[in-house]
């Protein structure tokens, strides 16, 4: 089967759409507000299922479809409308404080980063005029994205969105790479994402939980 | 063979049936006892069909069984039955002092269940992308065990746990990824081109570079999971936080089935990128974390995180093995495999006794082990000389094996570093242990961890078992394991 060249408008639309997602990292990276973090997961998630689709329009496979359409379902709606739900408004979250880098200096890291996603992944590892040879650099600089997410940021719902940023980032260049993966693969794979979440969310919970009672229980002994 | 199969991976989930019929701590306990016995005589049996017929393979490559990892399913499905004993009597009684509620002792019984049997699914299984499905699922069941007790800091180590092993095997799905692109030019079905089989023996045609990048992603990936330095810094939290026998599963078992995949990356980037690339790396994290870990011995003030940093040692070493590579090198590297997984097993469960009995994990607080749990304080004495490596256990034997795979070597300085390495972690690790089991018998009361003659002979059994394995282990390796051992290590050179 012919690979996805860059040439190509549905090359076009796959490499435009990683752009995007990469714009939606960085504009994460730039926030302190907790609902624009899963927004913009939203909104990257929703760009990551149209660049699978028009993978999955290119080879006419019934597979990838699902999985774009899974993707949209999953990443596009569920997994926002439920950290929304159950964690930021449940436990009435705002502003993100605990930020160990300011905003500007890991921006500039971010771009470093995916500079150096560039340079790690060189065009002579990739087929040569495929699609691969755009969205896998690009596919690696969120992956790296997604990592720093984690490492300035402590606070846990910020660290899962960090978490699922590179995950985007690993789905973007696998369905670019290797569009072909066996199906039983992708699905446990989606599998694993809902569960990981689910249970992430279960201890961000309670951890905000724990430590809000802490709190309350210091202000109690302090009492008087 | 494949009713064989199933059996090794379905019985395990008997404690979770248990639980969902409503039965108690004790009967799930008991259920999760006959379901570990059951997966281990099947794995036994599978082990001997399969030194007779090389490997067996059926659903496309889905389901595949060699000498490797028939290996791995007996050594991990003892460890379920070491560990179902205790914590069919740890968890009850947990549970009787009101530590634990009913609710979350059901919730052990399940996730220990899915747990023992993802990981024996990975071992049944040929097909790599699968593979890193199941090593995912049996992960995410593990951490329920690690924040079982909801307290804060069961909390927060489960937290580390979850995203740091999430992050690290989103990176083994990229080495996946890799390694399917990296067979795109051969002609094989998309299927075939996760299948171990088709890559093992379609491995000198892949695409050199895929298999570096996939092989350097595995050994990130996989290692944090195997807790490699640097990416070992949830596994002492895990370890210290979860319930005794869940923590002996976690490092006989999770670590385990880790190196597991990256013994079969280890074999495909051989053929494909030749010895040294596969070597240097290897050898770089080995030496790593076998530092990180001794280095950490020294001063680890809770004796279950010291226990942990000893298992960091051990994957280290065992890194550091296959980097020897060599029939040697990868022979000692799945003995100690096998004796670290008992070892450890023992240990994990004897520190129980200690949780319960004195209710601190600071190894200061505690002492006088051995006159207050004469059994158990004499497995732990026991357990520690073993992990730590002295004569005649086990893990003496596999170690003095991989230091003659390393003197057959280029380099003799490694060896000889890493005997340096080991006998400092010999001496941290037993100055702790030992101070912890002699001494006087503690002032205060220490509460008998547990009241009935059932629970005390289900939690030392598996002291007694474990031991008494190590011990054989150490003075005579029998002739089928032997034989099992040498398959299994012609199964992926």
């Amino acid at each position: 089967m012919e690979s996805l060249s860059t040439s190509s408008v549905s090359g076009t639309l796959v490499t435009l759409s990683a752009v995007l997602m990469l714009l939606a990292a960085f504009a994460c990276l730039g926030s302190k507000l907790f609902n624009r973090y899963v927004a913009y997961y939203g909104f990257q998630s929703v760009v990551l299922s149209f660049a699978a689709a028009v993978i999955a329009e290119h080879y006419g496979s019934g597979e990838l479809w699902a999985l774009a359409a899974l993707t949209l379902l999953i990443k596009g709606i569920g997994i926002p409308l439920s950290t929304r739900h159950l964690l930021l408004q449940r436990l009435d979250l705002r502003r993100d404080v605990a930020v160990s880098t300011g905003l500007s200096t890991s921006l500039i890291i971010g771009a470093l980063l995916t500079a150096f996603a560039f340079l790690v992944i060189g065009p002579q590892d990739l087929p040569a005029g495929a699609v691969a040879s755009s969205a896998v650099p690009l596919s690696t600089a969120l992956v790296l994205l997604g990592g720093l997410a984690m490492v300035v940021r402590r606070h846990t719902v910020a660290q899962l969105i960090g978490w699922l940023i590179t995950e985007n980032g690993v789905f973007l260049g696998a369905i670019t790479l290797a569009a072909t993966f066996p199906f039983i693969v992708e699905a446990g794979i989606f599998l694993d994402l809902v569960a990981a979440v689910l249970m992430m969310v279960a201890y961000v919970s309670g951890i905000t939980r724990s430590l809000a009672e802490a709190t309350a229980s210091e202000l109690r002994e302090l009492r008087g | 063979m494949t009713a064989l199969v199933v059996l090794v991976v379905v019985l395990p989930l008997l404690g979770a049936l248990a639980v969902a019929l409503q039965a108690t701590a004790r009967g799930a306990g008991l259920a999760a006892i006959v379901g570990a016995a059951g997966s281990f005589s099947a794995a036994l049996v599978l082990a001997g069909k399969i030194i007779g017929i090389g490997h067996f393979q059926a659903l496309d490559g889905f389901l595949y069984v060699d000498a490797i990892g028939t290996f791995f399913a007996v050594v991990v499905s003892f460890v379920v039955l070491l560990a179902s004993f205790g914590s069919a009597a740890y968890l009850r009684s947990e549970e009787e002092r009101g530590e634990l509620s009913r609710f979350q002792v059901r919730l052990y019984f399940v996730f220990f269940s899915v747990f023992a049997s993802g990981m024996l699914a990975v071992f049944m299984t040929g097909n790599l992308g699968l593979l890193w499905v199941l090593v995912e699922a049996s992960t995410l069941a593990s951490v329920v065990l690690v924040g079982l007790e909801a307290k804060r800091r069961s909390l927060e180590a489960a937290w580390k746990y979850v995203i740091i092993s999430s992050f690290g095997v989103t990176i083994a799905l990229v080495a996946t990824v890799f390694l399917f692109y990296a067979g795109s030019r051969l002609h094989l079905s998309t299927a075939e081109r996760l299948t171990w089989i088709a890559l093992f023996t379609h491995a000198h045609e892949l695409s050199r570079p895929g298999v570096k990048l996939a092989f350097l992603l595995a050994v990130v990936g996989y290692g944090t999971k195997v807790g490699l330095a640097p990416m070992h810094t949830w596994l002492p939290d895990a370890h210290s936080e979860a319930p005794s026998p869940a923590s002996a599963m976690l490092s006989a078992g999770l670590l385990t089935t880790g190196m597991y995949a990256i013994i079969r990356y280890r074999a495909i980037a051989l053929i494909a990128v030749g010895r040294s690339y596969e070597e240097t790396i290897l050898l770089f994290f080995g030496f790593l974390t076998v530092f990180i870990g001794v280095a950490f011995l020294v001063h680890a003030g809770n004796y279950k995180r010291l226990f942990a940093y000893s298992s960091i040692e051990h994957m280290g070493v065992i890194a550091i093995a296959l980097g020897f590579g060599g029939m040697l090198g990868v022979y000692g590297a799945l003995l100690q495999v096998l004796t670290h997984a008992i070892g450890k097993s023992v240990l994990f469960l004897s520190s129980g006794h200690v949780v319960l009995g004195y209710r601190t994990r600071e190894a200061s607080e505690v002492r006088g082990v051995l006159a207050v749990f004469p059994l158990p304080g004499a497995a732990m004495l026991f357990g520690a000389l073993a992990v730590a490596g002295s004569p005649p256990f086990g893990v003496f034997l596999s170690e003095v094996t991989i230091v003659r795979a390393g003197f057959a070597g280029a380099n003799p300085a490694l060896p000889g570093l890493l005997l340096m390495l080991l006998a400092i972690g010999f001496v941290s690790l037993l100055v702790t242990t030992l101070a912890m089991v002699t001494g006087e018998r503690p002032v205060t009361a220490v509460e008998p961890p547990y009241p009935t003659r059932g629970r005390r002979v289900l939690a030392c059994a598996p002291l007694l078992g474990g031991l008494g394995v190590l011990t054989l282990l150490g003075l005579w390796i029998p002739g089928g394991l032997n034989e099992l051992l040498v398959h299994s290590v012609r199964a992926v050179s």
